[in-house]
Order: structure tokens, then C-alpha cells, then sequence
């Protein structure tokens, strides 16, 4: 970072496919935006992106093959007017988990804004039993953390793009 | 009513005449928070009921919660309407990750009391029991 034309962040790192690992992580990234932004706001936003697409890689990612696990990968990117966060993870192609979460980011861009999208799933959550999954990750990371999201699938890897505004960084 | 510690979040409960106060601390990021947490709502939506006290819950002292304790919380917001126990919750809106959680939460309030949300004064330093509408 040596100026303000050149002012750019990068982190990228394998993940173990430990639970204890989000929080490791999630908070790891709050205190490195808190260290290089003076948006608060950024870097909470930020870090619950990195938390929501790590539980979703760990609770629906395939982590029966050993050579799989390798590919649980996190990165974090960008400038002083952007930021990325890509998680990457290992799936059976064509599982139902995999449909699911083209399903969810189609389901989203359906609606006029995120925000109408996130109270719909809170009133279906609301009106719906008690299964578990609540798919309610996606939505929270395109409503709360203003991101653009985007999923594709290469063989056994599920990448999971979340695109997010910055405001500027300390001077 | 006993207040909860459950990895890095508690929840301590305290009040008097007037709530039963639920002052949520640290982090809620279980993988399946529900599994401490709902039958923990339903021993503290007994107790209320028992006492005919509103449950008021502050997160202003919360530092972040993943979306699976915010599905755990439409769940207690459902079932304390069903039993009939008046629910508040309370929140920092200078903080912008609880004004965009919380204020979403508003499709749960039916202009009936029966669930409300509330800003703390001052944003998010206020004590249980200070809050404001």
C-alpha cells in the first residue's frame, strides 16, 4: 500500500474444514479491516460476509474426500473502493446442496432490491416448520452486507463470490 | 431464571417488577445455536408467563450473531406471541450491522405489543430497562 492509486489488500488462505475455524477467521478479518479502515460499519459488514459463506462451505460442502478438503480455500481482496470475498469449497457436482445455492442467488435477484428479498425469507422462516436449514446465509450477506453474489460450479469446487462497497480508508 | 452461557455468548437475566431482562454478550456463532437456545426461550417464555412479565431482550452489548441464532430468534418471536408473553428488543442503531438486522425484524410487529422493537437511548450504552420507542 503505497498510495492512493496503488492502496490494495489481499488475503488468501486454505481453510481446514473445522467450525472453530469460522470464528478464528471471521474475527481475524474484522481485525484486519479495523486496523487498515476507518469504516466500523465496513469492517463488521465485511467480516459477516467471511463468516456466512464459510458456515454455508462447511455445512453443505463435501468433505468426505481427503483430496477434496484441499480446495476449501478463503480470499479476501480488493481497493479502497471495493472489497471480494471468495470461498471456495468442495461439493459432488450436480448435489442437491450445489442446486440449492444457484437456487437461493436466482431467488434473490428475483426481487427488486435485497432488502425485500431478506424480509420475504424472515416471514418464510417465520411460516414454515422448524427443518433446520434456514437458507437465510445468502440473503443476509446480499442485504446487510450490500454484496453482489455469485456462485459458479468447476467439477468438485463450488466458488462463492460476494462483491461489497467500501467506504474510504483512514488516511 | 438462570441465565445462559453457551461457547462465546452469554445471555444474563436480571429485572424486577416490571421485565424479565436478557442481556445478550460476546458472539452467538454455534452451528446450531437452537439446540441451547430454544429450550432455553421456552424455560424463560415459562418463567414470564408464570410472573405475567413482558421479556425484554438488549443486544446492544452483542458483538455479532451468524443468520442461524436470527432464525433461532424469529422462532422464540413466534412462539412468545402463541403463549402470549409481550417481547421487546432492544438494539444499537449506531451500530449499522443491529439497525439493518433488527429493523428487518419489524415484519414481526403487528402494531399489537405483543412483539416490539426498540432503539437504546444514546445509542448503545444504555442499561436494561432504559430504553426508548
Amino acid at each position: 500500500m503505497t498510495g492512493e492509486d496503488t492502496f490494495s489488500f489481499s488475503i488468501d488462505l486454505p481453510v481446514r474444514n473445522e467450525w472453530r475455524h469460522v470464528e478464528l477467521l471471521r474475527s481475524s478479518v474484522e481485525s484486519c479491516f479495523q486496523a487498515v479502515f476507518a469504516d466500523l460499519d465496513g469492517k463488521n459488514a465485511i467480516s459477516m460476509v467471511v463468516g456466512e459463506l464459510l458456515e454455508n462451505a462447511l455445512k453443505y460442502g463435501n468433505w468426505d474426500s481427503e483430496a477434496d478438503r484441499g480446495s476449501f480455500r478463503l480470499r479476501v481482496e480488493g481497493d479502497h473502493h471495493r472489497a471480494v470475498v471468495i470461498v471456495q469449497n468442495p461439493v459432488v457436482p450436480g448435489d442437491a446442496c450445489v442446486t440449492e445455492v444457484l437456487d437461493t442467488l436466482a431467488w434473490i435477484r428475483s426481487f427488486r432490491t435485497a432488502a425485500e428479498a431478506y424480509r420475504a425469507r424472515l416471514l418464510a422462516i417465520a411460516g414454515a416448520p422448524d427443518v433446520g436449514a434456514s437458507k437465510l446465509g445468502l440473503v443476509r450477506v446480499a442485504y446487510e452486507g450490500n454484496c453482489h453474489v455469485d456462485a459458479v460450479v468447476d467439477g468438485t469446487t463450488l466458488t462463492v463470490t460476494a462483491q461489497m462497497t467500501l467506504a474510504a480508508p483512514a488516511s | 431464571m438462570d441465565s445462559l452461557a453457551s461457547g462465546n455468548l452469554t445471555i444474563e437475566v436480571s429485572g424486577g417488577a416490571d421485565a424479565v431482562v436478557c442481556t445478550w454478550k460476546g458472539k452467538s456463532n454455534d452451528r446450531h445455536p437452537a439446540q441451547v437456545l430454544a429450550p432455553w426461550f421456552e424455560e424463560l417464555l415459562a418463567d414470564a408467563a408464570g410472573r405475567a412479565l413482558p421479556v425484554e431482550m438488549h443486544f446492544e452489548g452483542l458483538e455479532h450473531f451468524n443468520s442461524s441464532t436470527i432464525t433461532a430468534l424469529i422462532r422464540f418471536i413466534q412462539t412468545a406471541r402463541n403463549r402470549g408473553v409481550r417481547l421487546v428488543f432492544v438494539y444499537d442503531q449506531n451500530l449499522k450491522w443491529q439497525r439493518l438486522s433488527f429493523d428487518a425484524l419489524r415484519v414481526f410487529d403487528k402494531g399489537d405489543r405483543a412483539f416490539e422493537l426498540r432503539t437504546a437511548p444514546g445509542g448503545g450504552a444504555a442499561g436494561p430497562g432504559g430504553a426508548t420507542a
